[in-house]
């Protein structure tokens, strides 16, 4: 029994003791080797994404033609998840030092990793290539741009549009220019509401919740009323009387009981339940699918003013990756938005080009021919403007911004109230972000 | 008179019981059939106002299109192999350290089960990160290649798991110290001693416990989704998502029937199983 005992226990010393003397020796020994790329060979280089579904086969199809179309860059796709998922994986990514060169970044998500100092700066490369910005959307270009430097470039962008069930207007007799100013389509939603005796089977208009960004399809709302989230240097203004005035209109909404809100309303307008919502444009394919009826999209209505803002992701390239890899991302990322790309791009996705001659070509005006309800986004797109800092800028200010919302919507507590208190929150989550950007810009 | 009170005693307390499990079959039965229903709807019948139990027309192509959706076989192999290879290591890990700290004596015994213990109470969600740094940017550090994205990083993480080293130790303690000083004295080294007294005594808590394994190992979902980065390494559990619409306009009946996919495979098992399950669970609940 002894002799046992100080087997096991020798050997229990002798394994610490190695495997201290590993760990130590091991850390010296095995440097990372470096990368070396041979001239002529094809570098490879890695991009996450974030397009799932029907989206995501024709994400896989662009890369694919990318790929064959010539020998310098190969492009490693990989599915990583939700707009959120991948960024928090990329994260963790960041943590651990292995970090893709190119990542699907969505509208609220890019500035965070921009602040980090993790995204490289593309305008030397747009230069080089002789890239036409002047040929990209103002909005959609000007939203990735910081101190006059590119660090986002667009490619899978939607805006708002006002969805409405046409065979529900002609059911109703209202005629469907009402949809072009909030006050006149409050002058018809009685007439849009459907009674089976005391239960409503159609309402004149749907509220998504938070998670469903309702938040993003508020801003033109609140834009309409001349007011704003946020003024650009991160002085919230949400809870100003503009904003408070646009926050009853929606809490009327619910109040005079011709709206409300629901988990998935662009479900629930496919199976008529809503005369009308807003809605983005990417998720015309889907209602497209589900709608028994004749749908028709328009721009979203004005109040004292027009207001419409952006939305979706872009790309951008890790400041980590070597630079003979950046070069070879930006070609991708170049390829991605070029014209024949973003229209190949937008008519499988739903997703408006990001190039005004991808527009004009013939084979966009024919299939706009064809489909007049795609064409409406991109004819919104010139007069939409970027989204409020206090959205995109400040950390989960969709969320919280949303939060709010559904406190007006469904709990219908009084704007001035939901939108103080949300201020107050805003403000508190954008003192971090004002002392960081004062680091990275001075 | 008291034979009729009884009597009247002992169907109140059955139907009480049946009531019970009538509850309990609707609970568990209901959700699992509307995912099975909804696999045979189009998404038109899913997503009207109405509720359908049973769908008008049955659309079996929602299964061909789940399956093409998306690389399944693929899905398939990368399941069966982390639940095979994670649940073995489980296991193994565990029997062995359990029968160590019930049977062994060696210094620092109460210290390592106090360690356990409180390795117990961590969530695995505040280990997501660390162990996502270490098997990227320390192992690249030792051997020069990240782990990320590997069979061996998925796997390792949960190859050992506190809880069934706790259940089993609890196990193994209250065994008959008879037979295995009887084994002892007969002259059986410790490896005689598991496989022939503890192993065979402990059968049903070794099965209980690998059903939970095999269970937890196969519906695994965050660490899969955070370590892996490419189509080809994702679980089933990970792959569906691929089949979710980033703007919300979902098929659900083709999700449905993916989800079917998933479920399925645990299903055979548990058939297989059920006797186990129930020999484990009245084991020692008669005499002789």
């Amino acid at each position: 029994m002894t002799s046992t005992k100080i087997n096991r226990r020798s050997i229990v010393k002798g394994g610490a003791g190695a495997a201290v003397a590993v760990g130590s020796k091991a850390s010296s020994v095995f440097a990372a080797p470096a990368v070396i790329q041979e001239t002529g060979s094809t570098i490879e280089v890695t991009y996450w994404a974030s397009q799932s579904g029907v989206n995501g086969e024709a994400e896989q199809e662009l890369v694919n033609m990318f790929n064959e179309s010539q020998q310098d860059v190969k492009v490693n796709y990989q599915f990583q998840g939700t707009y959120e998922e991948t960024a928090q994986k990329l994260t963790a990514a960041i943590q651990a030092r292995q970090v893709p060169e190119i990542s699907t970044l969505s509208d609220v998500w890019w500035f965070k990793f921009y602040l980090a100092g993790a995204l490289q700066p593309l305008t030397e490369y747009v230069n080089e290539a002789k890239i036409d910005t002047a040929d990209y959307f103002e909005s959609l270009w000007n939203e990735g741009v910081r101190e006059g430097v590119q660090y986002w470039m667009p490619f899978a962008r939607s805006t708002p549009l006002f969805y409405y069930n046409r065979d529900a207007f002609a059911a109703a007799g209202v005629d469907e220019s009402i949809v072009g100013n909030w006050d006149t389509f409050v002058e018809n939603t009685e007439a849009l509401m459907v009674r089976d005796g005391d239960t409503v089977t159609q309402y004149a208009f749907g509220h998504p919740d938070a998670g469903s960004y309702n938040a993003w399809l508020f801003q033109a709302v609140i834009w309409s009323f001349e007011g704003a989230y946020s003024e650009d240097d991160f002085t919230i203004t949400i809870a100003q009387d503009p904003g408070v005035e646009a926050g009853n209109f929606y809490r009327s909404t619910v109040a005079d009981g011709w709206a409300i809100p629901v988990e998935d309303h662009t479900a629930d307008f496919g199976t008529g339940l809503f005369a009308a919502i807003m809605a983005s444009t990417g998720s015309m394919g889907g209602i497209r699918e589900n709608a028994t009826f004749d749908w028709g999209t328009a721009f979203i209505p004005e109040k004292y003013t027009f207001g419409c803002c952006t939305g979706g992701s872009g790309h951008s390239i890790l400041a980590t990756a070597e630079d003979a890899k950046k070069e070879a991302a930006f070609k991708y990322i170049a390829f991605a938005s070029s014209p024949e790309s973003t229209a190949f791009w937008s008519r499988r996705s739903g997703y408006m080009p990001v190039r005004k001659s991808a527009v004009e070509s013939a084979e966009m005006q024919a299939f706009y021919d064809e489909n007049p309800n795609a064409l409406t986004a991109v004819e919104q797109l010139p007069k939409t403007d970027p989204q409020d800092a206090a959205r995109v800028f400040i950390p989960n200010g969709d969320q919280i911004i949303g939060g709010g919302l559904e406190q007006i919507t469904v709990n219908l507590v009084d704007a001035a109230e939901a939108f103080e208190e949300v201020s107050g929150i805003l403000q508190e989550e954008a003192e971090p972000i004002i002392e960081q950007l004062a680091d990275v810009e001075g | 008179m008291a034979d009729f009170s009884t009597n009247r005693a002992i169907v109140f307390q059955r139907s009480l019981g049946y009531l019970a499990m009538i509850l309990i079959v609707l609970v568990i039965g209901v959700p699992i059939f509307w995912m099975l229903s909804g696999s045979l709807k189009t998404t038109q019948e899913i997503y009207s106002t109405n509720i359908q139990w049973v769908p008008a027309s049955p659309r079996w192509g929602n299964y061909a299109d789940a399956w093409n959706a998306a690389p399944f076989e693929r899905f398939y192999f990368n399941s069966i192999l982390i639940t095979a290879l994670g649940s073995s290591l489980e296991i193994i890990n565990a029997t062995l350290t359990a029968y160590a700290l019930a049977f062994l004596r060696f210094p620092g015994k109460n210290l390592i089960f106090v360690i356990l213990l409180a390795a117990l109470m961590i969530p695995a969600q505040v280990t997501i990160l660390p162990n996502y740094v270490f098997f990227g940017s320390t192992v690249f550090d030792l051997i020069g290649e990240s782990w990320i994205n590997t069979y061996q990083a998925i796997i390792l993480p949960g190859a050992s798991v506190a809880f069934g080293t706790f259940l089993m130790r609890q196990s193994f303690l209250g065994l008959p110290r008879e037979v295995i000083d009887a084994a002892k004295v007969d002259g059986a080294g410790h490896f005689r001693i598991l496989r022939d007294v503890v192993l065979p005594m402990g059968k049903p808590v070794i099965v209980t416990f690998a059903l939970i394994s095999v269970v937890a190992k196969w519906n695994e979902y965050l660490w899969p989704l955070v370590i892996t980065t490419t189509q080809e390494m994702r679980p089933l559990t990970v792959g569906i998502s691929y089949l979710f619409d980033a703007e919300g306009n979902n098929a659900w009946g083709v999700i449905m029937a993916a989800t079917f996919f998933v479920v399925f495979p645990l299903l055979v098992v548990f058939m297989f199983a059920q006797r186990f399950i129930i020999e484990g669970l009245t084991a020692g609940a008669t005499k002789g």
